[in-house]
């Protein structure tokens, strides 16, 4: 089971902003970002990094208190440390989230493993 | 149980649909009352990275530990049926693409299955690398390019009914592999049998359990081909994550953190 050590979310807002900071949950528990740059407003792109260093379960964005957030794009970048010996490989990995919308009902999933290395042969 | 410790290991459904309220979720972060909410997950869009064009046949591999390499191909290799063999005698009687796989040695297995195919290496090759992958991919793009079938004909003749590899494992199941397992509480279903290739599904204490993979590999794959001759792939089908009594767990979240 890898540790999450470091999560940067670069989200692209659509039409509909967030009207507050956005927060995360690892297995249940909710945290806030330790560094958010950028706007939350229409069409704005905002950067987030937390530094949770714990087993993730699960992760998601916690979606609005009210009202709905239109996300265009998120880019989200893992860095792990996955047992004993790293065997998971050390170097960061990178996903591409596209469009959804979050209400107060919702929430995003965030936890991906580090995908499968495909090689063209 | 004191209130905050309650908090802190109630279960969780945020990997499920369901609209279940969640107990643990307790926002830390804000004074807000809890939340229920449900997890939506967004489409995974493909990485920027460039489309390869060797051939026409495009083959992508995919090294695992245990010394597997699955080549996925962009076409149907073997359609319907699926072939698994561990020498090359018998694959020179049978298949002409797993004999071609055969030739360069090193190689413990092949499954073919579908646009998949399995290679598993032996003892000799310490961990597959790309250099194992792409000589298997050329190996299979030469063989496809060629025209000839994956299969002799006398495969398909010879090939045991869904029926027939139903009942052959089902008395294995029975009388083998349940009663070894029962004392881990583990349990082991065999969900479809399609053309000859057998989906399973494991219970109990093998659902969740981080040895299943042994116990199949080692076991129960063994003791079915040894029951029912030409059996294709075995599929495992079983939810892992969903497994709440698992006989040997990992290490909980957060130990050694």
């Amino acid at each position: 089971m890898p540790r999450l050590d470091m999560l940067q979310l670069k989200i692209k807002m659509g039409e509909r902003g967030l009207g507050r900071n956005p927060r995360y949950a690892i297995n249940g528990l909710e945290l806030d970002f330790d560094e958010i740059k950028g706007g939350s407003g229409p069409h704005e792109t905002l950067e987030l990094t937390g530094r949770p260093k714990k087993f993730p379960r699960s992760m998601t964005l916690i979606g609005p208190d009210e009202g709905c957030w239109d996300i265009e794009e998120i880019v989200a970048t893992y860095q792990v440390t996955t047992g004993v010996y790293n065997e998971g490989g050390a170097g960061p990995y990178t996903l591409r989230l596209g469009a959804v919308t979050l209400d107060a009902e919702t929430k995003l999933n965030l936890w991906y493993e580090r995908p499968p290395q495909l090689l063209e042969v | 149980m004191p209130t905050w410790f309650a908090k802190q290991v109630a279960p969780t459904n945020e990997n499920s649909f369901s609209a279940a309220p969640e107990l643990a979720e307790t926002p830390l972060a804000n004074s807000s009352a809890p939340r229920s909410r449900r997890t939506i997950y967004a489409p995974i869009l493909p990485s920027d990275a460039p489309m390869s064009a060797l051939g026409g046949i495009r083959i992508r591999a995919q090294l695992l530990s245990h010394g597997k390499i699955v080549l996925m191909v962009d076409r149907p290799v073997l359609d319907g049926f699926s072939y698994w063999c561990a020498s090359q005698a018998e694959a020179a009687r049978w298949s002409p693409l797993a004999s071609a796989l055969f030739e360069g040695g090193g190689v413990e297995s092949v499954q073919i299955h579908e646009a998949n195919v399995t290679i598993t290496l032996d003892g000799t090759v310490q961990e597959p690398d790309d250099s194992a992958a792409r000589r298997f991919g050329q190996a299979i793009r030469k063989h496809l390019e060629s025209g000839l079938p994956a299969m002799a004909d006398a495969f398909l003749a010879c090939v045991p009914s869904e029926e027939e590899i139903r009942e052959g494992l089902q008395a294995v199941i029975d009388d083998k592999v349940n009663p070894s397992i029962a004392g881990h509480s583990g349990n082991i279903t065999l969900t479809a049998v399609k053309g000859n290739t057998a989906y399973i599904k494991m219970g109990g204490g093998c659902q969740g359990c981080s040895s299943s993979s042994l116990t199949l590999r080692d076991g129960v794959e063994q003791a079915f081909r040894a029951a029912v001759p030409l059996l294709g792939a075995l599929l495992d089908e079983t939810d892992h994550a969903a497994g709440d009594n698992p006989y040997f767990t990992e290490l909980p979240a957060g130990s050694g953190a």
